[in-house]
């Protein structure tokens, strides 16, 4: 086998595409040039500013004096470590939570006979399109510990106990129960393509379901299982809005808080928020690049010699049980905050004389979504928030694609380095790109910051990886000698990506553009420092409603939000779908 | 201790429509081996899962040892680890986050009725009847496929169950090693004087492991009894068929006296043949026969005919040729490196009556 497939290389080579002179290494040229304006430039002025007292570009580099003790003496302070150790704590636990939740759903839906698993299953991905600052709003109406509705119905009942949701249990739990699709998602396809054989085979040597449970089937999705728990990870350590909105009321500061603080202060402490975002993006990477680890590690070859029929275990009476697990666990993700918000969104004042009182329909009314409405701002959130996913879908797309097309259909010098680039941002969490992009434009006369511009740039950046992932796999899915067929009949390189690979990707490049529209338009970590009072968009502008303690705006905004993100994200999975058929007709 | 295994009248269904197991019955003794044949999709792996108890039957009786384990008409059903048996399956399912002596030592550690003595000292025996004492420490993944299904069957037999079963254990193999593990499988199975259940679509592992073959389809048992039956006397025309009869001559029985029949071929005379069905006058028949079975240039006492020769397949140590027989095709093969007869020459043959199987024609298709 080497021997041919040495002997096939040169082959292969020398049948390598027309040459094109200068055109190959400006266009080389050209994609670095973008990347390391919207990546490498960024990161450059963050570490700068970790290392310094000042902004380069705003006092001139006669004031840049760069020393690493002061990015040290940032790490020591207390306060960083606290709000350290509380991410450390809330995520790790967090994660502990939604890999409990995530497994037990993935063997439900795949293993069991409970009934309704497709439903399940497809309910369970709910939470994913929640966005965290909602989640974290309807939480605190429900689980705040005087007012929250939960309290008022256990108070009603007679029951002593409170909840707490302003605390780090309310806030391990808010992110255990949002952020078990993304284990869920893992362990479902593993435990999908294991061969049922193996743990039959554990049945017939005698063991018990619980011990082949925890013998054979769980130690043979282990790098499933731990990719998905690193991956949680990693969302919720960037994630902003939960903790804004339950830890800060308890003072709770976890790293993507205290960021958002240092800048907040009167004057802005840049330079130390740089440092932490540093730290927050150190971690970050470690943990992304240990997931990629354990994702391109030998998984154990699982696959059987036949195609089998998925296992399903007869349950008997307990499938009702499992059946109730399912809908308690929909209840609390999904029914019980939309209830909330509703109520504090039409209730004319949040207080409640007794458990009656919200039956009471003279208490509802629209004021506060009128409220909302007579803000000028809210209009304009909106319209901005439409604005920047569009130019970010269209700039991003058209990048990813170019990227795209370069990195795995050419043979040009320096497309790994161009993959390298496009790749890095993955491993940095929105809300050190807002960072690291006030960094680079804050200074700048006449540059980006103020305009709606910066807000989509730093999308683009962000958001750069999965969108060129996508767009890779579908390359992929394009047979090679298709293009070279276009070719051989005559076709330049430009005329055979016009006629030949944009209409065959059409379905997955509509496809990127969407998932970049929809990631855009419900991003609030890297707005939040990205925005001014004319290119406020709908998150920041949540946050603002929230921050200012009026509940009954801030559920009727979170709903006006909610139903505009539904209804774009069903407009664009229905274009999508529509390209995607249009393009099977042609295939 | 091996036991002995009774199936009467197993039904299994799956949701709508045929039956995927209907009606089988048969008995293995204990210490017999009985290999259950048959195309994909004839009920047989669907057989051995509800023996195991991996699914459940829909009717009729499973006892091991005398012990009934599945009886749905009496709600009955023994899960599979309470049933002492043991099982190697097709795609190995050696579990490969563990080593070989982990794997093999799971039943010993997990089963319930632990029959207590040196863990490590059976897993080491039972190693080195599989031949593997030298990979105890390996992990299995390191392992070739051979290597792992011999795991497998360590497996299976470190705890000495009642029942081994077996299915396909070698279709995930190369053909050179399937020969040799196949002549092991059966040498080890002897030598444990294990009562076993084996499924496979592939004769040859069939005839050369099991006491008996029970060949089945569309999720009935056909026949039942030892190779050299089931090859010289096959109880239908799709046994016959399925064994390598590929040859069919169609014609009328004229008469029929016990277990020979008479029938005309039309231009070209009549023959006689050995029936197992109550053929009478008149009845169309088709009459199996297998290529290896034609006398070719033998005038023998009785069905003797005259052939042309179509086409010649010289195939180096034996040949194959295309006959005409009365319009009728017949394939026919000579062993031995020399071909001796020329395409179109007409030639005599003999077409021995005991290995010409009547059967009704039905029309049936035999696939």
């Amino acid at each position: 086998m080497t021997a041919t497939n040495a002997a096939a290389l040169p082959v292969a080579d020398s049948v390598e595409r027309p040459t094109r002179g200068w055109a190959t290494p400006l266009w080389v040229g050209a994609l670095l040039i973008i990347l390391a304006f919207l990546v490498i430039y960024p990161l450059a002025m963050l570490f700068f500013g970790a290392l310094s007292d000042s902004n380069p570009v705003v006092d001139g580099f006669g004031a840049f004096r760069p020393s690493i003790a002061r990015f040290l003496e940032v790490l020591g302070n207390e306060n960083v470590h606290l709000a350290f150790f509380n991410a450390l704590l809330a995520c790790g636990g967090g994660t502990a939570l939604a890999v409990l939740i995530g497994l037990f759903f993935s063997w439900i839906v795949v293993r069991t006979d409970t009934p309704g698993r497709r439903f399940i299953a497809g309910a369970s991905m709910v939470p994913l399109f929640v966005p965290p600052l909602v989640a974290g709003v309807a939480w605190s109406i429900l689980g705040s510990p005087k007012t929250g509705l939960l309290n008022i119905a256990l108070k009603w009942l007679g029951i002593d106990f409170r909840f707490d949701f302003y605390s780090m249990s309310g806030l391990i739990l808010v992110f255990g129960i949002y952020y078990a699709p993304y284990v869920y998602m893992f362990t479902s396809s593993a435990l999908r393509n294991m061969d049922p054989s193996l743990e039959e085979a554990s049945e017939v040597a005698g063991a018990s379901a619980f011990t082949t449970l925890f013998t054979v089937t769980f130690p043979l999705i282990a790098p499933a299982i731990l990719a998905g728990m690193l991956l949680s990870f990693v969302v919720m350590l960037g994630i902003y809005g939960v903790p804004a909105a339950l830890g800060a009321p308890a003072n709770i500061n976890v790293l993507t808080t205290y960021i958002f603080k240092l800048t907040a202060w009167s004057p802005p402490l840049y330079n130390t928020a740089a440092a932490v975002a540093i730290l927050l993006m150190v971690v970050t990477a470690i943990m992304v690049w240990a997931q990629q680890k354990v994702l391109s590690g030998k998984s154990f070859a699982t696959v059987a010699g036949k195609a089998f029929r998925p296992r399903s275990l007869n349950l008997g009476s307990w499938r009702w049980f499992t059946f109730a697990l399912a809908l308690v666990y929909l209840f609390i993700v999904v029914v019980l905050p939309t209830i909330a918000l509703v109520i504090a969104a039409f209730r004319k004042f949040l207080f409640f004389k007794d458990f009656d009182a919200v039956f009471d329909t003279k208490a509802y009314s629209l004021v506060h979504f009128n409220a909302v409405f007579d803000n000028p701002l809210t209009m304009l959130s909106i319209w901005n928030t439409l604005k920047v996913g569009v130019i970010t879908a269209l700039v991003g797309g058209a990048l990813a694609f170019a990227i795209g097309y370069t990195v795995n259909r050419t043979h040009v010098p320096g497309r790994k380095l161009i993959d390298l680039l496009a790749t890095v941002p993955v491993a940095i969490p929105g809300l050190v790109v807002g960072v690291a992009y006030l960094w680079a434009w804050i200074g700048l006369p006449g540059g980006l910051y103020g305009t709606i511009w910066i807000l989509a740039l730093a999308f683009v950046a962000r958001f750069m990886p999965d969108t060129v992932k996508a767009l890779s796999t579908s390359f992929l899915q394009i047979h090679r000698e298709l293009e070279e067929a276009a070719w051989i009949c005559g076709r330049g390189l430009l005329g055979t990506i016009g006629t030949i690979v944009l209409p065959l990707a059409r379905p997955g490049v509509v496809a990127s553009m969407t998932l970049l529209f929809v990631l855009a338009i419900r991003e609030l970590g890297s707005s939040l420092f990205l925005y001014t009072s004319d290119t406020t968009v709908m998150a920041v502008l949540l946050l603002d409603y929230y921050e200012g303690g009026n509940t009954g705006k801030t559920a009727a905004f979170s709903l006006v939000q909610t139903v505009i993100l539904a209804v774009l994200l069903g407009l664009t999975n229905w274009l999508s779908r529509g390209s995607a058929q249009g393009s099977a007709r042609v295939g | 201790m091996s036991a002995a295994l009774s199936i009467e009248n197993l039904g299994k269904r799956f949701g709508v429509g045929r039956p995927a197991v209907d009606g089988v019955s048969f008995d293995v003794p204990a210490g017999e081996i009985v290999v259950l044949l048959g195309p994909s999709g004839c009920g047989k792996t669907t057989t051995l899962r509800c023996v195991a108890g991996l699914e459940h039957p829909t009717g009729g009786r499973i006892s091991i040892g005398g012990r009934v384990v599945s009886e749905p008409e009496r709600g009955l059903l023994v899960s599979p680890r309470e049933r002492d048996i043991g099982m190697v399956f097709q795609s190995y399912a050696v579990w490969p986050h563990m080593t070989v002596r982990q794997n093999v030592a799971y039943p010993l550690k997990h089963r319930r009725k632990s029959r207590g003595g040196d863990i490590n000292a059976k897993v080491n025996e039972t190693l080195e009847l599989v031949g593997l004492a030298d990979y105890a420490d390996r992990p299995v993944v390191s392992l070739s496929g051979g290597q792992m299904q011999r795991v497998a069957l360590a497996r299976s037999l470190v705890y000495r169950p009642q029942l081994l079963l077996l299915d396909e254990p070698l279709s995930n193999l190369d053909a050179k090693l399937r020969l040799r593990l196949r002549d092991e499988l059966r040498r080890i199975l002897k030598q444990t004087g294990m009562t076993g259940l084996y499924v496979t679509h592939d004769q040859a592992e069939a005839v050369v492991l099991g006491d008996r073959i029970g060949v089945m389809r569309d999720g009935h048992l056909l026949q039942m009894a030892p190779p050299g039956e089931i090859y010289n006397r096959p109880a239908d025309a799709f046994v016959a068929n399925f064994t390598g009869a590929s040859n069919v001559l169609r014609g009328k029985v004229l008469a029929r006296s016990g277990e020979t029949a008479t029938i005309d071929l039309g231009g070209v005379g009549r023959i006689e043949a050995w029936t197992p069905q109550p053929l009478s006058a008149g009845d169309q028949a088709r009459i199996a026969l297998r290529a290896e079975n034609v006398r070719l240039g033998e005038r023998a006492e009785r069905n003797v005919f005259s052939a042309r020769v179509l086409e010649r397949r010289y195939q180096g140590t034996q040949t194959v040729y295309d006959l005409e027989l009365g319009g009728q095709r017949l394939e026919a093969l000579e062993l031995g490196t020399a071909a001796r007869h020329d395409p179109n020459a007409e030639i005599p043959l003999t077409l021995p009556p005991e290995m010409c199987w009547a059967y009704r024609d039905e029309g049936q298709s035999l696939d």
